[in-house]
């Protein structure tokens, strides 16, 4: 692939000073204005610690935090693949009644604040649905080693079922944009590709099975990988009910230390360093995709 | 050309109307029947109702009012019949619609599997000696995207009769090639109709309705206005609206 030339105009450098001056003065505003002194040599500590007794580096506080979120994201998208293809199968169904479940259940959850959402459902799972289903007695009756595996998949045993909690919440809002993208999937595919299969004589399942899910995979991957960006930025909901990802760690952090500016930009950092990576990756996916499809 | 003896009537459609959302009435009152081993060719205006009646004798359009009949199964709500009648029917469509992400074979394929149940061996069997009828052997590992436009409606025509179908319906099947390639195509056609295929052809290729057809149907607005031998057509067609139809495609 050839590199398009960049051209530098006037513009561009009057917008690039224009930049940098905002930036020195908001610099100096803090310098200046708030007194403000930088400490930045306090938060390493955070991120990685010496442990004493093991005579190794662990992660601490905030990349405890960071991998809590990336936990939750990764479990909550796969779910809510699950989930929105189920959901996505029954927007573009035959019947009716089908049809309708799928649409309220997307209308329901996109139209609500996810904060408002959250607090509803998560209530709901963690209070009424996991004790019934027993989950916190299954977990802590384990064996040890299940119980590691357990802890380096999901959470520690005392947190366990706040976060399945929280992960089913977040799975199940998810899953209603994921619905959308498949739908949209299914419903790009040419009449021409169900009526000749139609006359074949296959059942409807096996149109899709065959014929329909197969092609649209290929326009469902590259949306479906945004949605996990999107899931681990939305992650940051679930902080308002103590799970100790990424954004709630540094909530506690903030309280430990009073260092607002270091927190959160090391916080904000370490979103965009998944975040980014991923979007990179699926940049790379589309472009892969387009050329197998040509 | 070699004299065939047509059976009794596979196909009875008895007044038929289609009438779409918009109003539009694509088929009224439509009334005919096919025999075993027929070859009919269906031509008229655009907009007259031929594709929307080929799509009706396969279920692939639900008709208003009136029966069809194929092959002793009435084509109504009865799942099982409409199963059956799809098992029965082979359609071929103007734009191939083949299955892009498999192969020639897996194409052909399929509907063997999946629905005829035939196991693998079987199925593969069947598939070559059709890609050899329809001249392209060569071509099962190809994907439709690496064919010419004759060579997919060909595959199409195969994957088709890998049903081995008692009716084919044929919706303008050459309408979309380059001139080149439409000679290929037809000639997998006439072969068929010669085997004693029962066919019912939308085209506008006028040498193939003389060379093969047993009976031409003129429709217009949803009607069949004239029907008759190839001959006929050509040389005395009763109606004006016929004559100025023939005029413009001749
Ligand atoms: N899905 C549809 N919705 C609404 N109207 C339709 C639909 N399909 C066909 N029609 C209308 O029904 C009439 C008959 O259409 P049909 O496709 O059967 O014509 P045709 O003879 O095959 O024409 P052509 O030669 O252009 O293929 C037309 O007026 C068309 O506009
Ligand atoms: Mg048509």
């Amino acid at each position: 692939m050839r590199r398009r030339k960049v051209k530098i105009t006037p513009l561009d450098l009057f917008v690039v000073l224009l930049l940098v001056g905002a930036g020195l003065y908001l610099a100096y505003r803090m310098k200046v204005g708030l007194h403000y002194k930088w400490k930045w040599g306090v938060i390493p500590q955070y991120l990685f610690r010496f442990d004493q007794e093991n005579n190794k580096w662990v992660a601490n506080l905030l990349m405890q935090g960071l991998f809590t979120t990336i936990r939750l994201s990764v479990w909550a998208t796969i779910l809510a693949t699950i989930l929105g293809t189920v959901m996505g199968l029954f927007r573009v169904s035959q019947s009716l009644f089908k049809r309708l479940t799928g649409r309220t259940y997307v209308e329901l959850i996109r139209n609500l604040p996810p904060l408002v959402l959250i607090f509803i459902f998560y209530f709901f799972v963690s209070d009424q649905i996991m004790p019934v289903l027993g989950v916190d007695e299954f977990v802590r009756s384990r064996s040890e080693s299940t119980q590691a595996v357990l802890t380096f998949l999901f959470a520690p045993p005392s947190l366990f079922t706040a976060f399945l909690s929280a992960l089913i919440t977040l799975a199940v809002f998810e899953a209603a944009y994921i619905t959308e993208i498949v739908r949209a999937g299914i419903q790009s595919i040419e009449k021409g590709q169900w009526e000749a299969s139609y006359a074949l004589g296959l059942s409807w399942w096996q149109q899709m099975r065959y014929i329909v899910l197969p092609q649209a995979m290929q326009r469902i991957l590259p949306p479906l990988a945004g949605q996990l960006i999107s899931t681990i930025k939305d992650s940051a909901v679930v902080s308002i009910i103590s799970i100790p990802e990424l954004t709630f760690q540094g909530m506690e952090l903030m309280s430990a230390t009073y260092l607002t500016f270091e927190c959160w930009i090391t916080i904000g950092v370490l979103y965009l360093i998944l975040t980014l990576s991923l979007s990179l990756a699926v940049e790379r996916l589309e472009i892969y995709m387009r050329r197998s499809e040509a | 050309m070699q004299e065939k003896t047509l059976g009794d009537y596979i196909i009875t459609v008895d007044g038929i109307s289609k009438t779409f959302p918009n109003g539009v009435c694509a088929l009224c009152d439509f009334t005919t029947k096919i025999r075993r081993r027929e070859v009919v060719v269906v031509i008229g205006p655009s907009g007259s109702g031929k594709s929307t009646f080929l799509r009706c004798l396969n279920g692939l359009e639900d008709i208003d009012s009136g029966s069809i009949v194929i092959d002793g199964i009435p084509l109504d709500d009865n799942k099982k019949n409409r199963l059956e009648i799809r098992k029965e029917v082979g359609m071929v469509f103007q734009l191939f619609n083949l299955f892009p992400h498999m192969t020639v074979l897996e194409n052909v394929n399929l509907a063997q599997r999946l629905v005829r149940k035939k196991t693998k061996e079987g199925a593969r069997q069947a598939t070559m000696d059709l890609l050899n009828k329809v001249g392209m052997p060569e071509k099962a590992t190809s994907y439709p995207s690496q064919l010419s436009g004759g060579q997919q409606q060909r595959v199409a025509i195969a994957r088709a009769l890998a049903m081995m179908p008692k009716i084919m319906l044929f919706d303008e099947a050459t309408s979309a090639l380059d001139p080149e390639m439409i000679g290929e195509v037809l000639d997998v056609m006439k072969t068929l109709a010669r085997e004693g295929m029962t066919m019912v052809v939308v085209t506008h290729e006028m040498g193939f309705a003389r060379e093969v057809s047993d009976r031409v149907i003129f429709i217009e607005e949803g009607r069949i206005v004239e029907e008759g031998t190839a001959e006929h057509f050509f040389t005395n067609p009763r109606e004006e609206r016929t004559k100025l139809f023939l005029s413009q495609i001749l």
